[in-house]
């Protein structure tokens, strides 16, 4: 079982649902943002860069099969679930951020300061709290925690959480263009093998050599 | 006077450092002017900066021991002591960086072998080991006093110093060799950042070492015995080693510009033009900085003055630690995250990051941060650097580093 996801471009609206949605279920403190979605080749979100061609792209971590940062974190705080995902240990993590050298694709964040001390910077209404409420624990590991420590580094945990109460991932659940399917990447006739292989699947980038197990199939034309 | 004068400052800095550390503990990391986007700044900087002044130790007992250099023998305690107190200080610098230190336990409860950072704290602490063990056996046969408690029973303390000094000289070599390459792997292993995917930048890191390891060996040497005539030989291959690894490391480093700007590939060319562009003032001060003091010190009306020695090996660390400092704009003012959008003619999109950190002017996602490190950061640094040169001030007044008389 390797747990790999599809995103399907044409059918993605950029409506960045699933950035609201993944930050709303998974507690992210002011500024974390574990899902983003932005207008390749444009200044701004939503902006075509040229008419007729735009597409968007959403970008959460890759859960990658040859994952750098999992290779460099000195103390195994970052690591490989036995279904292929690559999860953070909040209790264990040293904050040396090696892991955001890392990793090409930006997706890691780092707590800078105490999240409570962060919503009062941006403003938020005293007591608003929000997030999947309680910790979760996966063979002991403390992979998710609605209050987050200061001084450790987090990024999408591929919904583990949700996972054991038999849900699907947040932006999964919350894409209103259905553009996101979660399945098994070793079985040839999963429905997302089958996309994958129907659709002239592709990852973001391969040169990198990091093997991820997101996958997305290519836009056609969009209408501006 | 001015020797209390200058306790004073180095005591006022660790003070300071360590205050503001206290405070970034308090606070968070939010006190320091890295983001999301650009992770590592000045003390990681630090620590390759620290890491290569490390060197000398190494420099002076392989020569000595190895390549019979006899005349640089006075020196081979200061050399031990300055690339102890550099170690020690690289390990510290790296400390205030970390978001939760008081996790540092970690690191030996679940060492992960894959990491670069595991095999760079075990080659620093066997190394900071090796400059103790081998401080100690030359300052053997002068323990005495309070000290000659802790003085091993030897029946000649002179011919066995000498004896494992020497048989130790290999191991120390390859230990000395290891911090280099292994600090300089934890950036060059990284297919993420091109600026340090290079296999050039563990041999340059030597390169650089040895130059500015050298010129702290000659500047502690300088102030503990001044210009005598008996010395001048020895200072004179000193200067030649700074001058050799200096010309080594220059060449290295434009070699590898060289082959990436010819091909020209907009990744490499992106990464060059932050050298290039954003930081040329720094990048030309990293260049003819060392390049001017290694000019200074060929010269034989400079090596006439202790004082005028000194300041080339300050300006030539000066230029060392811009060098190391400009490691990370390179890596972190380009988002990795850079391709061509599908179906656009147009090269070289980047995909912007989360800052992490609340900005009333900036945006919440970004592409570019222009890093400079703040108080905190630079009071912290400072600290630092006044701890190594505690270490080195307070070993030579309290051991038998420095020898009272000529031999």
């Amino acid at each position: 079982m390797r747990r790999g996801m599809v995103i399907d471009l044409e059918k993605c609206i950029g409506c960045r649902s699933c950035a609201v949605a993944c930050k709303q279920h998974n507690g992210q403190p002011a500024g974390m943002w574990w899902n983003r979605v932005f207008t390749p080749g444009s200044e701004f979100h939503g902006v075509p860069p040229e008419k007729g061609r735009m597409f968007f792209l959403p970008v959460h971590c890759q859960h990658c099969q040859n994952a750098p940062c999992e290779k460099v974190c000195p103390v195994d705080a970052t690591y490989r679930h036995a279904d292929g995902s690559i999860l953070v240990d909040f209790e264990r993590c040293i904050g040396c951020r090696y892991c955001m050298a890392a990793c090409p694709y930006g997706v890691r964040q780092f707590n800078w300061e105490d999240p409570s001390q962060a919503m009062q910077r941006y403003g938020y209404q005293p007591g608003y709290r929000y997030g999947y409420p309680r910790d979760y624990r996966l063979q002991g590991r403390l992979v998710y925690v609605p209050l987050r420590p200061k001084g450790v580094v987090e990024k999408c945990n591929f919904c583990v959480h949700y996972l054991a109460l038999g849900l699907e991932p947040a932006c999964v659940r919350a894409c209103p263009g259905n553009a996101r399917l979660v399945g098994d990447l070793d079985d040839p006739q999963s429905e997302i093998s089958r996309l994958i292989r129907e659709n002239n699947g592709f990852t973001l980038l391969p040169e990198k050599g990091t093997r991820p197990t997101v996958f997305y199939l290519p836009p056609r034309r969009k209408e501006v | 006077m001015a020797q209390k004068l200058g306790w004073i400052v180095i005591f006022a800095l660790m003070a300071l450092g360590l205050v503001a550390w206290i405070f970034q503990l308090q606070q968070g990391l939010v006190l320091t002017n890295m983001r999301n986007s650009y992770t590592w700044g000045l003390y990681i900087a630090g620590l390759a900066f620290f890491v290569g002044n490390a060197a000398g130790g190494l420099v002076l007992s392989s020569l000595i021991y190895l390549f019979g250099v006899e005349h640089l023998k006075p020196f081979a305690k200061i050399g031990a002591l300055t690339a102890f107190a550099n170690v020690s200080a690289a390990m510290i610098s790296v400390l205030p960086d970390l978001g939760r230190p008081d996790r540092i336990y970690n690191l030996f409860l679940h060492p992960k072998i894959s990491s670069p950072l595991i095999w760079d704290v075990a080659v620093l602490s066997l190394y900071a080991l090796l400059c103790l063990v081998y401080l100690y056996l030359l300052m053997l046969p002068d323990l005495k006093g309070p000290w000659a408690r802790v003085a091993l029973k030897v029946k000649n303390p002179r011919e066995f110093s000498q004896k494992v000094a020497k048989a130790l000289a290999p191991f120390s070599l390859v230990a000395a060799v290891g911090i280099h390459v292994i600090t300089a792997w934890i950036f060059a292993t990284q297919g993420a950042r091109d600026w340090w995917h290079t296999g050039v930048l563990a041999p340059d890191f030597v390169a650089a070492a040895l130059a500015s390891g050298t010129a702290v060996v000659l500047i502690v040497s300088l102030v503990a015995y001044g210009l005598k005539e008996e010395y001048r030989r020895a200072y004179r291959t000193m200067t030649l080693i700074i001058a050799g690894a200096l010309f080594v490391h220059l060449f290295l480093m434009y070699n590898d510009i060289v082959i990436h700007a010819w091909y020209g590939s907009a990744e490499h060319l992106d990464t060059l033009s932050i050298l290039f562009r954003d930081y040329l003032f720094a990048h030309l001060f990293e260049v003819v900085a060392p390049l001017a003091a290694v000019i200074l010190l060929l010269s034989e009306r400079v090596r006439n003055h202790a004082g005028a020695m000194i300041a080339s090996c300050c300006l030539l660390l000066a230029g060392i630690l811009v060098h190391r400092f400009l490691l990370m704009p390179g890596a972190f003012d380009k988002i990795a995250f850079t391709f061509t959008p599908l179906g656009l003619q147009k090269h070289e999109w980047s995909f912007p990051i989360a800052s992490g950190r609340y900005d009333l002017v900036l945006d919440t996602f970004v592409t570019k941060w222009a890093y400079f490190p703040s108080v905190v950061e630079t009071t912290i640094f400072l600290g630092v650097v006044a701890f190594a040169c505690f270490v080195i001030m307070a070993a030579i007044r309290e051991l038998p580093i420095v020898d009272r008389v000529s031999p």
